[in-house]
């Protein structure tokens, strides 16, 4: 099946010169994580991505994981590349260094992230469920959960697993039904079915530790009623072996659209007589510890948005390389590989050119991370956490949305031969799919931007973003050049059509929040665009520095060039959007819902 | 064996993956911002080391490279494997497989190896050459092209593809093996061991701190491109198929 | 200027890369000696001696050369090298296992799998694993080459009547002892290091045809037996057949396509194999793009013609 090749040069570029990998491994606990050891993971991490997670990506997908007496079985290959992940000691990589891990910053994630999800992304979001797992324990675990779990779980050799999702309750946590009834000596007997569960049960593990939102007996109504419980799939003795199997099954799993490999399970819990949990942190704080951990996770799927694209890029560029069909427009003597026609060239360099536009944008934003959780000085982290919050939704929302947009490309590209599975193009269109839903759809993001990130503090912390923008428009304005002056007057144009819609929204959003809130998505997209054409813009001075510097490396102009492509085709869209946040409102409400 | 020293020559070479170009004026290949990995047969040959001390036969693996100082990179990648330190001998001189055949001899005069493992071939200039020239600078066994190594009681028996087949050969340590493809698979290097490799022993020198001339003795006066893949032609019938197979292509 | 050719062979007979090392020697212009190290191996050199364009057959027959190891060869052409200009052998494995002993011996470069010769001193060469020829020049007095056969036109094997003179043996150096030699038995070699692939596709009609036309095919040239995922699919052969994009990357030397139409995923499993021969009744079938080689013809004819003519 296709290869995948790590972009390292891109990832590289972006760590060093937008992202500032050389400033966060100056931050306290981050020292290691020099440029040299930081190379030297990538390095391996990508080696590993494509020599054994890439080539289980077709054959999982067309396996598919499989259900039998409550139990799953992974397609072939799975067990023994996740047996080698963990050897590898990759499932650590980011957590803390007590339990195990190598705390390494979440910058040096981010990369190493994306190169699993475009090598496997059914198979990545194994260690994913697990990280935010590990998280959830390493922030409110009592200490006996973490001396028991956390270890097994930073190294791999058990898994995990967020058990939030009731047939009932989608994306509304308050309707959550299941019980958890206290046995009086501090533990609990869960009750209860959750739907759409990630990994809840699978053949890689000798253990999986799950995470359960369920309600105490006298626990008030809604939101502000949810605890969250750990439930093992086998008890735990007090001497860390295993003990009996727990009442927490695996009752079937959904036949999905993309990502086979992954099983999605129902889990049955307590219809044996009770599935024995504890209880992590306080009760019935489990929706505030959920939103804890969900900036992490919403920016994990964001990456997949990401990665996806990015492997779809790579499998149509070479398609394209190589199909040789029709002659050249211009004339030729016979017929010509593909990338030789302009609209295959600029579908290539719609993904190419956005791809590198999120990866600037979303590794800068885990860079702010890093200093939001590590920084000395109390503002800077106060600061940055400020800009994680309002570009988290971004994204995820943005990065998604766009991923979707890229495999659909990545098919278009091949052609008729895009429609036959064989090609693998159209694997990654399905698999896609699902990352603009879980994890909070892109309305559901769109909603959060607009309402808690902007609307609730008059957009104070986006102008800041906005006024940094202008800072780059000013260092564009100085550069030479048609290339300079096209991406100049995009950038200027992208940043007053946020700074429009965002005024339009601080202004409406208490007096007219359904006509608002029909512009959230449209905005959402139109920050990901400017914010993603900024770091371009960013992308392209640095190299224009380089190049004056001397540097003959030809990996300069073309970021410059992609740049320029990304200001005309993709920048050159932000007013549009901004007219439908600013005057859409009123049509998606005016008919009458008979009417439509 | 307690004591019992491995040495593993690594080369820093053009990734694999890379096709390479010639350059436009003959004077090589352009190798300016070109991805440079270590050689697959090295990567092989350092972790038939590491299993060999591993498995408690060998007490230390050192990796040493020649070349600029980039080869450090290289052999960082040779601890993150396993190696325990490293030398680099720096120099940015055209290195010749018989001058650094003669630079590893004098790095074994220091460190006393009883066995060096090469690469069979650099996937560069793919002499193949190095292992059996250091050989016979020190008057010591080759086993090359070896697909199986077992060493016990101060000897080694190596099983080494030969045309056709294979052979088995058993010599006294110390002795030289250079790696075939079969021998093992190299492992992917851990997250912990990449960290690691950081902050193990890496020395360098100078070919004049080795007394070593390493003046080139073959001069590269071109390079070109192969030639071009001659546009199929059609045959009229198995005859001429066959001629041809064997005539012009060669292959039969 | 005179120059020294290691002969290959296994004591018995001599091997046919002698024939394109001599070749190459020519080239370089010169007297031509070979030299037959071994044990009882007399054979071999009356079979040295009747080359074309050789004058003098050295023989060193003795016992502890009867295996050839590197070690001892080695010593014994550099005892006898003086006067030589150029020492030559073949690309195979015996020579290149033992010709860079031999050059560190005299203190001299080796200059390895040599596909041309454009002057005494100064040679063609692959590098960058044939994505780049090199011309080098050499500045030693003694040129140690290794020479690669398909790059020269093997010299007849009779017509010649060198003198043969037998040398004395070096000393037994010890170094190794042979445990056991194994020649593999042509057992059908795997797909993916084959050096011949015989595929077939859909156009065999059925898997009984696919085995009883190109089994006997691909045992005449040690060939792996590959197919496409048409054939695959429609059942004549199992999964692990499948050269393709979703099957098994294959670059062999020789790549034989039989009633295979060439789609687009097939091509991308095989278009790196050195030479495509196409065998197909439809002349436009795609998989010709990229053949080398093309026959346009029925398969059931034209395939027990080429076991046939290949007997």
């Amino acid at each position: 099946m296709s290869n995948y090749s790590a972009p390292l040069k891109d990832m590289q570029f972006v760590l060093r010169e937008l992202a500032g990998i050389e400033r966060v491994a100056q931050l306290p606990g981050y020292e290691e994580a020099t440029a040299d050891v930081v190379e030297a993971i990538l390095e391996e991490a990508a080696r590993f991505a494509s020599g054994v997670l890439a080539p289980l990506n077709f054959s999982g997908d067309q396996e598919g994981a499989k259900w039998h007496d409550k139990s799953v079985t992974m397609p072939a290959g799975f067990k023994e590349a996740y047996a080698q992940f963990i050897e590898a000691g990759w499932n650590g990589l980011a957590s803390e260094p007590e339990f195990g891990g190598q705390g390494l910053p979440k910058l040096v994630a981010a990369a190493v992230q994306e190169m699993w999800k475009s090598a496997n992304m059914a198979f990545s979001l194994c260690p994913l469920l697990t990280l935010g797992a590990i998280e959830a324990l390493q922030l409110v675990g009592t200490p006996e959960q973490k001396a028991a779990y956390l270890p097994n779980m930073i190294s791999g050799k058990w898994t995990g697993t967020m058990n939030l999702t009731e047939p009932q309750a989608g994306s509304d946590l308050a309707a959550i039904r299941s019980r958890a009834v206290p046995q009086g000596d501090g533990t609990y007997k869960i009750f209860g079915q959750k739907i759409f569960i990630t990994y809840g049960d699978h053949d890689m593990a000798e253990n999986t530790a799950h995470l359960v939102l369920a309600r105490t007996p006298d626990a008030p109504e809604g939101v502000k009623g949810i605890s969250l419980f750990l439930v093992p799939k086998f008890l735990v003795n007090p001497d860390g072996s295993l003990g009996a199997r727990n009442d927490a099954w695996c009752v079937s799993i959904e036949h999905k659209l993309g990502i086979h490999a992954s099983p999605t399970c129902v889990m049955a819990f307590g219809d044996g007589g009770g599935a024995l949990g504890t209880l992590v942190g306080q009760e019935n704080a489990g929706l505030k510890y959920m939103f804890i951990m969900m900036n992490a996770a919403r920016f994990a799927v964001g990456l997949e948005g990401l990665a996806i694209g990015e492997r779809a890029y790579q499998l149509a560029l070479a398609y394209a390389r190589e199909r040789v069909q029709g002659r050249a427009i211009e004339g030729s003597t016979g017929p010509v590989t593909i990338v030789h026609h302009p609209d295959v060239r600029r579908m290539l360099m719609l993904m190419k050119s956005q791809i590198e536009a999120m990866r600037a944008f979303s590794y800068t934003v885990a860079a702010a991370h890093d200093a939001a959780a590590h920084h000395p000085d109390a503002d800077e982290r106060k600061r940055s956490q400020a800009y994680v919050d309002l570009m988290i939704p971004v994204v995820k929302g943005w990065l998604t949305e766009t991923g979707n947009e890229l495999a659909y490309l990545g098919v278009q590209v091949h052609g008729g031969m895009g429609f036959i599975e064989e090609t693998g193009a159209a694997q990654h269109l399905r698999d896609a799919r699902i990352t603009t839903i879980y994890e909070g759809t892109t309305g559901i993001q769109a909603n959060d931007l607009i309402g808690r990130k902007i609307a609730r503090e008059g957009g104070a912390t986006l102008q800041g973003v906005i006024a940094l923008m202008r800072q780059t428009e000013a260092e564009l304005a100085k550069q030479g050049g048609a290339e300079f002056a096209a991406i100049r007057a995009a950038l200027g144009q992208g940043i007053a059509a946020v700074t429009q819609a965002a005024e339009y929204i601080v202004a409406n959003y208490a007096g007219d929040i359904r006509g608002v809130s029909v512009g959230a998505v449209p905005f959402l997209k139109l920050m990901g665009i400017v914010a993603g054409g900024w770091q371009m813009a960013r992308a392209a001075l640095v190299a224009q520095a380089k190049i004056a510097g001397g540097d003959a490396d030809p990996f300069y102009p073309a970021k410059i060039s992609t740049t320029r492509f990304y200001a005309d085709h993709v920048l050159s869209t932000a007013p549009g959007l901004a007219h439908a946040v600013v005057n859409g409102g009123g049509g998606a409400m005016a008919l009458a819902e008979e009417m439509l | 064996m307690a004591d019992l020293k491995i040495l593993v020559p690594v080369k820093r070479v053009v990734d694999f993956n890379v096709k390479v170009r010639v350059k436009a004026d003959g004077s090589g290949v352009d190798l300016a911002n070109v991805k440079m990995s270590m050689n697959p047969f090295d990567e092989i040959a350092i972790e038939e080391a590491v299993r060999l001390r591993e498995a408690g036969v060998a007490s230390e693996v050192i990796a040493v490279s020649c070349g600029l100082v980039a080869c450090q990179e290289t052999l960082r990648t040779a601890m993150a494997i396993g190696a325990d330190r490293a030398i680099l001998v720096e120099s940015d001189a055209d290195l010749q497989p018989l001058a650094v055949a003669k630079l590893i001899q004098a790095v074994a005069a220091k460190e006393q190896p009883q066995i060096v493992i090469f690469g069979k071939q650099a996937i560069d200039d793919d002499a193949n050459q190095t292992g059996q020239m250091f050989a016979a600078l020190m008057g010591w066994p080759q086993a090359t092209f070896a697909s199986k190594v077992v060493v016990a009681n101060g000897m080694a028996t190596v099983t080494r593809e030969i045309d056709g087949g294979a052979e088995t050969l058993e010599m006294k340590l110390p002795a030289v093996i250079t790696t075939d493809l079969r021998l093992n698979e190299p492992r992917y290097a851990t997250l912990p061991n990449i960290m690691k490799a950081k902050k193990k022993q890496l020395d360098t020198y100078k070919p004049a701190d080795l007394g070593v001339d390493v003046t080139p003795r073959l001069t590269t006066l071109k390079v070109s491109d192969p030639p071009k893949r001659s546009a199929g032609v059609m045959v009229a019938d198995v005859k001429e198929l066959v001629a041809k197979l064997k005539n012009e292509a060669k292959v039969i | 200027m005179t120059n020294l050719v290691i002969a290959e062979h296994d004591n018995a007979s001599l091997k046919a890369a002698t024939l394109n090392t001599v070749a190459a020697a020519r080239k370089i212009g010169g007297e031509i000696h070979i030299l037959v190290a071994g044990s009882g191996c007399a054979a071999v050199a009356e079979a040295a001696a009747k080359i074309a364009g050789v004058a003098r057959i050295k023989v060193a027959d003795a016992p502890h050369y009867a295996e050839q190891t590197a070690e001892n060869i080695a010593a014994l052409v550099v005892a006898h090298a003086a006067g030589y200009s150029h020492i030559l052998a073949p690309a195979t494995g015996a020579g290149k296992n033992l010709l860079p002993r031999v050059a560190a011996l005299l203190d001299v470069a080796q200059i390895s799998e040599i596909t041309a010769v454009d002057s005494p001193d100064t040679f063609v060469r692959p590098t960058y694993a044939g994505n780049a020829m090199a011309t080098v020049k050499s500045a030693d007095a003694v040129k140690v080459i290794t020479v690669r056969t398909t790059g020269f036109d093997a010299v007849a094997a009779e017509g010649g009547s060198a003198t043969i003179e037998a040398v004395a043996a070096a000393a037994d150096l010890g170094l190794v002892k042979l445990i056991g030699r194994e020649i593999t038995k042509s057992a059908r070699p795997e797909l993916g290091a084959a050096k011949v692939i015989v595929s077939g596709g859909r156009g065999l009609s059925s898997g009984e045809k696919y085995h009883q036309l190109l089994e006997p095919l691909a045992d005449k040239l040690n060939a792996a037996l590959g197919a496409s995922r048409a054939a695959v699919d429609a059942g004549y052969v199992p999964n692990d057949y499948q050269v393709g994009q979703t099957g098994k990357i294959v670059a062999p030397q020789l790549y034989i396509a039989i009633g295979i139409s060439g789609a687009i995923q097939h091509l991308a499993g095989m278009k790196e194999s050195k030479v495509i021969v196409a065998i197909n009744k439809d002349a436009d079938a795609p998989i010709f793009q990229v053949a080398d080689y093309g026959l346009v013809a029925d398969l059931f004819q034209a395939i027990p013609e080429l076991i046939a003519e290949l007997n």
